[in-house]
């Protein structure tokens, strides 16, 4: 139960932090926008029939991404400059805990981005939008956040291991985006790509969400990509959980903690 | 003079880069810039149903300036006051336009390198060939786009001094060049209005002139599309002196030159 306090408390905390950002409010209010307009010019001759699929989901999730990039995945660094780092390390409720609490409450707020980008598309452009089978749909968003959770938690704790956060931040933007097709199917990268991006969980996510989007005739193909997705979320939580040891060990023994 | 002009330049240059290893700039500098081409080639790739993508790499080459003369050059000043410079700079006996020219000269250089490398990069990736265009007059288009981009960049820069919120402006004039300068899709899709704007930014008439080095050239609208974009850069670096000009008033009036 404290534990869950611990959580809701940073989660609300966290959301309000981040929005008071410029940069976050950028990720989750204009960058949706502004990559939705680009994606509905550059599918609108493109003569396939679902491509507000593509426009809506793929501008949403690029602008998730970019919100966890510039947000959950540079937390503990941002910490370190606030001078609280130390201070929530050793606080007696859990720091990964609270780093969890800190992911999940970007995660949620983030979510945004997909209603932003499914506006923008409906305001601006009337585009027709139907979604044939909402259930799986709710379930894959859910599997989705989860799945971002776990990714921006192994983030987090990767850059804890730098001071140039900020320069990597900016260089896993794209190279997801393209690598988890965002925006289009990944299919169509050079087979020599394909193990790489089948080993990011994002793109399970993608593939289950427009199979949602478009319909569900085969429940063994969207349960098969479910269970593939749990599998690769289950070793990021373990590359996590060894991570978040890792690194509390080597801040302990070189007292490093605050200058990474 | 003309000596001081180049140290001056050098060093704010080389502040620019200062914080980063040889690694870490081939990173950000040349792998990342080249990951967004292929990104935006292969997106134009699934979306117009095109194998030839020669505009899409011409114009995201033009686009790879982005990084230089959009967010290191538009957080010039942002940084002079971060690191407590400004008030040396304003107070300095150098003409403005002297100082707006210095911080905008390698930039402009650097990204000259960064198109090439892009073409380069995007002729071996795509398969574009650039065996049947004139290489001389191509350097002078990409030249004269620079230039532009960086009197665009150089403008964005002024704005730090009167406004805080420069990564929102900085992302946001990186999405609008992305949408608005024919990169990657023709400016004819867009309204009226929006047709208008873009001929108020850098790099619409580049590209123009650079894709019609592929097709047939028109020798009379080519002369025209580079008048114009140099006169464009001309406009911008003389609005950033105005600029200057006033918040210098401003802040001598009021005393507060580094707080807004």
């Amino acid at each position: 139960m404290k534990q869950l306090i611990v959580i809701w408390d940073t989660l609300r905390l966290q959301m309000k932090n981040s929005f008071v950002r410029p940069m976050y409010r950028f990720c989750l209010i204009a960058a949706p926008i502004v990559q939705t307009i680009l994606l509905y010019e550059m599918y609108k001759n493109s003569g396939q029939d679902n491509f507000t699929t593509y426009v809506m989901l793929g501008g949403g999730l690029m602008g998730l991404w970019s919100c966890i990039c510039f947000s959950s995945a540079g937390d503990i660094n941002r910490e370190r400059s606030m001078g609280t780092l130390s201070l929530i390390f050793v606080t007696p409720a859990n720091f990964s805990t609270i780093i969890f609490g800190k992911v999940l409450g970007n995660t949620v707020l983030s979510l945004g981005t997909l209603i932003i980008s499914f506006l923008t598309a409906k305001i601006v452009y009337h585009a027709p939008i139907m979604v044939v089978s909402p259930g799986f749909l709710l379930l894959s968003i859910f599997a989705a956040v989860i799945c971002f959770i776990t990714i921006s938690i192994c983030l987090a704790y990767l850059l804890t291991l730098s001071r140039k956060t900020q320069l990597y931040m900016n260089c896993i933007e794209i190279p997801v985006i393209l690598l988890c097709g965002f925006v289009f199917p990944v299919e169509i990268l050079p087979v020599w790509v394909l193990p790489i991006s089948y080993a990011l969980s994002p793109t399970w996510a993608v593939k289950l969400i427009r199979l949602s989007v478009s319909g569900v005739d085969n429940r063994m193909e969207y349960f098969t990509i479910l269970g593939i997705l749990g599998c690769i979320t289950m070793i990021y939580i373990v590359l996590s959980i060894f991570l978040c040891r890792t690194i509390e060990k080597q801040v302990r023994m070189k007292a490093t903690l605050e200058v990474s | 003079m003309l000596r001081r002009f180049f140290s001056q330049a050098w060093l704010s240059f080389k502040g620019q880069q200062s914080a980063f290893s040889f690694e870490e700039i081939l990173l950000f500098k040349v792998s990342y810039p080249l990951i967004t081409l292929i990104f935006y080639c292969v997106l134009a790739g699934y979306s117009f149903r095109k194998s030839d993508l020669t505009h899409w790499v011409v114009g995201n080459s033009f686009l790879l300036c982005i990084n230089t003369c959009i967010f290191s050059l538009g957080g010039t000043f942002t940084g002079e006051r971060y690191f407590g410079r400004l008030r040396s700079i304003i107070v300095a006996p150098v003409h403005k336009i002297s100082i707006i020219l210095q911080k905008g000269f390698y930039p402009c250089i650097a990204a000259v390198l960064s198109v090439m490398l892009g073409f380069f990069m995007g002729s071996l990736i795509f398969g574009v060939d650039f065996t049947g265009i004139n290489p001389g007059l191509f350097l002078l288009i990409t030249i004269v786009a620079m230039f532009a981009a960086t009197g665009f960049g150089m403008l964005l820069a002024v704005l730090g001094l009167i406004t805080d919120e420069m990564n929102f402006i900085l992302n946001l004039s990186s999405y609008v060049l992305m949408i608005f300068c024919g990169a990657n899709f023709p400016v004819s899709q867009l309204p009226l209005a929006a047709r208008l704007f873009s001929k108020v930014l850098p790099l619409t008439r580049s590209i123009e002139a650079a894709n019609m080095l592929f097709d047939k050239i028109d020798s009379g609208r080519l002369t025209w599309l580079l008048i114009g974009e140099m006169g464009l850069g001309i406009v911008y670096c003389i609005i950033g002196t105005i600029i200057v000009k006033l918040v210098e008033k401003s802040a001598i009036k009021k005393a507060a030159l580094e707080v807004f």
